[in-house]
């Protein structure tokens, strides 16, 4: 079994970095000093994160308030709206409200990435927010129909992703949850299908995934075999792997085994035996492990201890999750 | 006919007044904070039973007052501030509380605070997990409750977060452990269920006995996580019976910014559960009919009480009476009885400037009484 692992949302800050957030709120300490810890911060998270063997890094995307935020403030034809609830969660993102045609300035989301991804880009993954949940999420007062802001979004994001493949980045993640918690039919279905055909286009040889969760991923799986994608991912705290249907699967099989709902740290035999079972179930070409939702879910220290599971498995099964 | 016609309530919260902050952190009054205290003082009278306190506050001796009697005084700050604004049931605006979660987590054992997790931007709260088995080490808001219950003129009623909302909001390793084989959704429900009703027999249910041996007569039980899952609308009734079973005490359910269909008709068998609380004036707007919702109360053949939030706790702007009246009419259209309804903000309002909190809360009391005035005439 080939196994790879690593991060599938942006990682929750350590307390000294939410000290120091809230002290610049306060007054009690400078831009300067929030950014020399963001930075040093990042440092850790990728070494964490090569530590753990993980495929890919991100540096924990710490910055970012939600992942919708880089294109709320930076593309045209946006603006942030009020705050929601993200979905049965108690955090909270910024609604973006489309008012007119989006327009992705040049450069503007490369600028929002962490300093320490664009050094190594070969060894970075890219988090975006996936075109059908990005337009399911916003307030669409644009006066186009929800399919076709799809499309446009779909095209923006792999603008995005050429230009970021241009940088030397390989590997993209695309977040979308809404795929499974309301699975797209008919026409919208459709949209969504054509809306990631850009992406793959920009992609050149690079990688994507598109990740899933927040409720059972089995409704959503015809649809996610039809993304011309190289892998999508679902949330086994939400799926039953003996549901399943028996397949051989053409893209890889993301499967989210650490679950940030709870602090309770997996079993390492429990894991390796339900990877396991999706495997002889689907038998996809690569098994793509790490956290079912973002880890940030979870305080710095649970969540770095949790992870912890996902080079254990590999190691069990794979052949040590860097094929 | 119940008298008077559309009684008023608050929610819950209030914002803490900035003398009474730096009070707590001993710190000498500034000029503003005596100003606001002076001017709130001379229209509530709210220190004028603390005269000791109020002179070294304003004269500059915090130290002589100390933290614990400086909440006393928020508490009776709150109290005054409610009843001058003219509601038949008043609390203390939580004026002792930091949050709602943070504290009655403090008081039991079997949890373990993990860290911060963000709410949104750069705004965060402290998450527990309970890896043991759950003890309460003592029934909680007792005290609070003896100083309202000594000072209040109206009737208090005490907010209590439900077992369901303290259990959603905290990580659950101790009964997830305890199920066997993957944690996938059947486990982590399971595990759910045993964490609530644990909540609910072991720290809320001690926690009302306590309270009603106090003289507590009035509870509200919020469940704000309530609408974050509807598919557990059952476990947060089960929770609610569990504490509450077989207690002589009128409960209500507040709930907020939730579709409360989703919630329905499994939310119908919390069986002591006398009144709705819910919020409805956030979403009256744009024409939009918030109260429209009631009409699934009336679907299903509920007759309880519904506390009917007029007025949006999330916006400055205030509501005008006319605009309560307004609601409270259309309220009435879709229950089809005016005795069923208590009229209250859409929550607590904490988060609302003082001045602004109280020109809502006027609009709450003023707009029900032009609504009593209209359901009392002959012509109703």
């Amino acid at each position: 079994m080939i196994v790879r692992t690593g991060l599938t949302g942006p990682a929750p800050r350590p307390e000294p970095l939410i000290t120091a957030t809230r002290d610049l709120d306060r007054g009690r300490t400078t831009p300067e000093a929030l950014e020399e810890l963001f930075e040093r911060t990042e440092h850790e998270v990728v070494a964490l994160e090569r530590r753990l063997g993980f495929e890919s890094i991100t540096g924990g995307y710490l910055r970012w308030p939600d992942v919708f935020r880089p294109f709320a403030e930076n593309w045209e034809g946006f603006a942030v709206g009020p705050l929601t609830r993200w979905l049965e969660t108690n955090t909270f993102f910024r609604q973006p409200i489309l008012l007119g045609p989006p327009v992705r300035p040049p450069g503007s989301f490369a600028a929002r990435l962490p300093p320490t991804l664009l050094k190594e880009p070969a060894q970075g993954r890219i988090l975006l927010p996936g075109p059908y949940t990005f337009a399911s999420v916003l307030d669409n007062r644009s006066g186009e129909t929800d399919e076709a802001i799809v499309h446009r979004l779909g095209r923006l994001l792999a603008e995005e992703v050429a230009e970021l493949c241009g940088l030397g980045f390989r590997t993209f993640l695309f977040l979308e949850p809404w795929l499974v918690v309301r699975p797209p039919e008919g026409p919208r279905a459709e949209a969504v299908v054509a809306g990631y055909e850009p992406i793959r286009a920009a992609l050149g040889g690079a990688s994507s995934l598109v990740w899933t969760y927040g409720a059972d991923g089995i409704p959503a799986l015809p649809l996610l075999e039809r993304l011309p994608v190289s892998a999508f991912g679902i949330d086994l705290a939400e799926t039953d792997v003996e549901r399943l249907p028996l397949a051989r699967q053409r893209a890889g099989l993301g499967l989210g085994v650490v679950d940030p709902r709870t602090t309770l740290g997996e079993d390492m035999a429990e894991v390796a035996k339900v990877v396991r079972a999706a495997h002889e179930r689907r038998r996809p070409p690569v098994v793509w492990l790490g956290p079912g939702a973002p880890l940030d879910l979870l305080p710095w220290e649970p969540a770095t201890r949790k992870l912890h599971v996902l080079p254990a498995v590999s190691q069990a099964l794979g052949d040590g999750g860097r094929s | 006919m119940r008298s008077p016609l559309f009684p008023t309530q608050e929610i819950g919260s209030l914002a803490k007044p900035r003398w009474q902050l730096m009070g707590q952190r001993t710190e000498p009054l500034d000029d503003a904070a005596k100003a606001d205290f002076r001017a709130w003082d001379a229209r509530t009278h709210f220190a004028e039973e603390m005269p000791a306190e109020r002179a070294a506050l304003l004269e500059g001796r915090p130290r002589e007052v100390g933290p614990e009697r400086v909440r006393d005084l928020g508490a009776m700050f709150a109290i005054r501030f409610l009843e001058d604004a003219g509601l038949d049931r008043v609390y203390d605006g939580e004026a002792r509380r930091i949050e709602m979660y943070e504290y009655p987590i403090r008081q039991m054992r079997g949890f373990r605070f993990q860290g911060h997790v963000r709410s949104f931007d750069h705004k965060y709260y402290l998450k527990a997990a309970v890896v043991d088995e759950l003890r309460l080490e003592r029934p909680y808001h007792v005290e609070e409750f003896d100083f309202v219950r000594l000072h209040a003129k109206a009737v208090p009623k005490i907010p209590l977060t439900g077992p369901y909302t303290l259990a959603d909001w905290s990580y659950n390793e101790y009964y997830l452990a305890r199920q066997k084989g993957w944690k996938g959704r059947g486990a982590r429900r399971a595990a759910q269920r045993e964490f609530v009703v644990d909540l609910a027999r072991r720290a809320i249910r001690p926690t009302i006995h306590a309270l009603i041996e106090r003289g507590c007569r009035v509870i509200q039980i919020d469940e704000p996580a309530a609408g974050t899952h509807p598919d557990e609308a059952e476990l947060v009734v089960e929770g609610f019976n569990a504490a509450t079973e077989g207690f002589d005490a009128e409960f209500s359910m507040h709930i907020c910014y939730s579709n409360y269909r989703d919630l329905l008709p499994a939310l119908l068998e919390a069986k002591q559960c006398r009144q709705w609380a819910w919020e409805f004036a956030n979403r009256d707007t744009d024409g939009h009919d918030g109260y429209a919702v009631l009409q699934a109360l009336a679907e299903y053949g509920d007759t309880r009480e519904v506390g009917l939030g007029v007025v949006d706790v999330h916006r400055d702007s205030v509501e005008s009476p006319e605009v309560v009246r307004a609601r409270i009419a259309r309220a009435v259209r879709y229950l089809g009885d005016p005795d069923r309804i208590w009229v209250n903000p859409d929550c607590g309002l904490r988060t609302r400037s003082l001045p602004v909190a109280r020109a809502k809360l006027d609009a709450v009391v003023r707009g029900a009484a032009l609504a009593r005035a209209d359901f009392s005439s002959p012509r109703r």
